[in-house]
């Protein structure tokens, strides 16, 4: 707790604030192409939705050199009337700094929850700082289940396209969902709205110095909050659009970070998991409407020759800790026709579990385990673009609900070989 | 005829009589000796196994991830066995040369008092090989599973060369510590970064960059063309 709050220039501007009803938190790290509008997006909302509140705006900054902080600082929304607007506006308190730490998402969010404790807020809200999609009504969806007293905790819940959120899809959303009972539609969704004391629980864990801190913050969140028992819903906030992510990414490593944040949560909340049965659709808010999505280019041919690869040259190292018969069937699909390539649910829940009892076994390092997951990853990508070519959003929705189910179903012989 | 047949015969057989009763002796303490020393490391191992069962030591091999370790070297056998096996040799190899000094052979005297001197090179030899093996399937797979995932072709045999590459570096070294090709160190480095720059100035530099990267991406990786979907 002593960490930012006795830098002196926050310590002074705690002083200054004081206490507050509302907190929004904006990490960023070179966002100055679009930190403008989500600061006046936010602005906007907590006028409309939330005049009489106190609120500060927090942006967490990384270390930005293109001036995301100076930007952050000199937005203000000039004519609050031009957005129909009439009644009187509390000012709002706005903070630029850079966050201390370990670099990476977590460290920002370290800062926020820190202040969030500081100024005792009441509800905290954090957005992305590329997002081109906020409107203020976003605000109001992520701290008003909070402030009404009944949650703790609000998940997003977005609009996107078919082959959008893939590793969310087939891995996140249907794993914690089986492992820890609550339907959280989007867990690693990056916007989210928590009580303060949820935000004081979080400052409380002794992860800060961990990769929590560099990276997996958003599951992190979401799995601490479902396990220790807070009350978590999900408010609907349209589409998600935001700047596009840096094409050269690695998709391993991005495997590597969130799988692998899931799966260390595994083992933390094993005593938890064991326990639940099914799962339960968690109260989601908001007013779902159709959103016009941009069209996604998938090349699927691309795809199944990585798995292809994958097979050939992995196939020995895989052979360690998945069983007999996943094995023997991934060589079957090396050979299937293009058309013909699948790999149907139950074969990737045994991939996933596979995966997630080899790890908790440490049956080799963890690098190397979790980024060999990703011809697979690629392969059922594939399979799954492949199958619903023709589909729309609603049985796309459906594909996964059924994949969710099977992962529900095959918890308990995960549970059994976890045990032994 | 008497002292001829004394001096021919029966002298050197008198000797050799009290060159044998006199080796008898230690003989017999040599076979017991080794005898002693098998009982004794087989008791060792079995000690050992049962105080590393105790005190949990294949539990903690597993979570220091020393188990996963040696799986990647081939070693199944677990931590506790491994360690006990070996001491229980260590044991028996002692004792059969303490019977071997005892036999007071001057050769191989002198040769043990040799391998006594040259024991510990063997042993960092022996150290630097484990290492290496061990590095080298570690290194291997590393460079394996990136270049599948970078879409490499020839990932296999980036794999297998890391880890060749690893090996014969581990055994140059062993060799190096055991005084045996002692400049072998010095050219291994040079053939190869010799090797590396050469094709790097083939690639980058005769061909020029873009040609170059060209050439390989044909060659070595898939075509393709980018998706633009968000995997998160």
């Amino acid at each position: 707790m002593n960490g930012i709050v006795s830098r002196e220039e926050l310590s002074v501007w705690i002083e200054e604030v004081q206490r507050a009803d509302i907190l929004v938190g904006i990490p960023s790290y070179n966002n100055a192409g679009t930190i403008g509008h989500v600061v006046q997006a936010v602005q906007t909302g907590l006028a409309k939705y939330f005049p009489d509140k106190k609120a500060v705006l927090v942006n967490s900054d990384g270390g930005s050199t293109d001036g995301t902080p100076e930007i952050v600082r000199d937005t203000v929304v000039e004519d609050f009337s031009s957005l129909l607007l009439h009644h009187r506006v509390r000012p709002l308190f706005k903070l630029a700094t850079p966050y201390h730490g370990l670099p990476g998402k977590g460290s920002a969010f370290r800062t926020i929850f820190e202040l969030a404790a500081a100024l005792d807020v009441k509800a905290c809200a954090v957005v992305d700082s590329d997002l081109r999609s906020i409107t203020p009504e976003w605000l109001e969806l992520l701290l008003k289940p909070v402030l009404s007293g009944r949650f703790d905790y609000v998940a997003p819940l977005y609009l996107r396209h078919k082959y959008d959120g893939t590793i969310t899809n087939s891995i996140i959303y249907p794993l914690t969902r089986a492992l820890y009972g609550k339907q959280v539609r989007q867990p690693i969704g990056g916007e989210f709205g928590f009580s303060g004391e949820l935000a004081r629980f979080y400052l409380g864990k002794d992860v800060w110095e961990s990769d929590v801190a560099r990276y997996g913050i958003d599951i992190w969140m979401t799995t601490t909050a479902v396990a220790g028992g807070f009350r978590v819903c999900q408010s609907f906030l349209g589409a998600k659009i935001h700047d596009p992510k840096d094409p050269g990414a690695d998709l391993s490593a991005m495997l590597f970070q969130v799988v692998g944040a899931t799966f260390d949560l595994m083992d933390e909340y094993a005593a938890v998991w064991k326990d639940i049965g099914a799962s339960e659709a968690v109260p989601t808010f908001g007013f779902r409407y159709a959103v016009g999505l941009e069209p996604v280019k998938v090349n699927v041919e691309r795809m199944i020759d990585r798995f292809n690869l994958g097979v050939d040259d992995l196939m020995v190292i895989w052979r360690e800790f998945l069983p007999g018969e996943v094995a023997d069937f991934l060589v079957r699909a090396r050979s299937l026709p293009f058309e013909r390539f699948r790999i149907p649910d139950e074969m990737w829940v045994e991939i996933v579990y596979g995966f997630t009892l080899a790890a908790h076994r440490r049956v080799m390092s963890r690098e190397h385990l979790l980024k060999s997951l990703t011809p697979l990853y690629i392969g059922r990508t594939a399979s799954f673009v492949l199958e619903t070519q023709d589909s729309g959003a609603e049985e796309v929705e459906e594909r996964i609900e059924h994949l969710c189910r099977i992962f529900e179903e095959k918890k308990r012989a995960l549970l059994d070989a976890w045990a032994s | 005829m008497e002292e001829l047949f004394n001096r021919l015969i029966s002298d050197p057989l008198a000797r050799t009589a009290e060159r044998i009763l006199q080796f008898l002796p230690n003989l017999v303490s040599a076979v017991l000796l080794v005898l002693a020393g098998l009982a004794v490391g087989l008791l060792t191992k079995i000690v050992l196994k049962r105080i590393f069962v105790v005190i949990r030591l294949d539990g903690l091999s597993e979570r220091v991830g020393l188990k996963a370790l040696l799986a990647k070297g081939g070693i199944q056998e677990p931590l506790s066995l491994l360690l006990a096996r070996i001491t229980g040799g260590l044991v028996v190899f002692v004792f059969f040369l303490a019977a071997l000094n005892n036999l007071e052979f001057g050769i191989i005297q002198n040769l043990i008092e040799r391998l006594f001197i040259y024991l510990p090179s063997i042993f960092m030899a022996l150290v630097v090989l484990v290492l290496g093996y061990l590095l080298g399937n570690f290194l291997g797979r590393a460079a394996l599973i990136a270049a599948v995932n970078a879409g490499v072709r020839v990932s296999g045999h980036v794999g297998r060369g890391v880890k060749l590459f690893i090996y014969l570096l581990s055994v140059t070294m062993a060799l190096e510590l055991l005084g045996i090709g002692r400049d072998t160190v010095l050219l291994t480095y040079s053939i190869t970064f010799a090797g590396i720059v050469l094709a790097l100035a083939i690639a980058f530099g005769l061909g020029g960059k873009d040609a170059a990267r060209e050439y390989l991406e044909k060659r070595l990786k898939a075509q393709e063309r980018d998706d633009d979907f968000h995997h998160l």
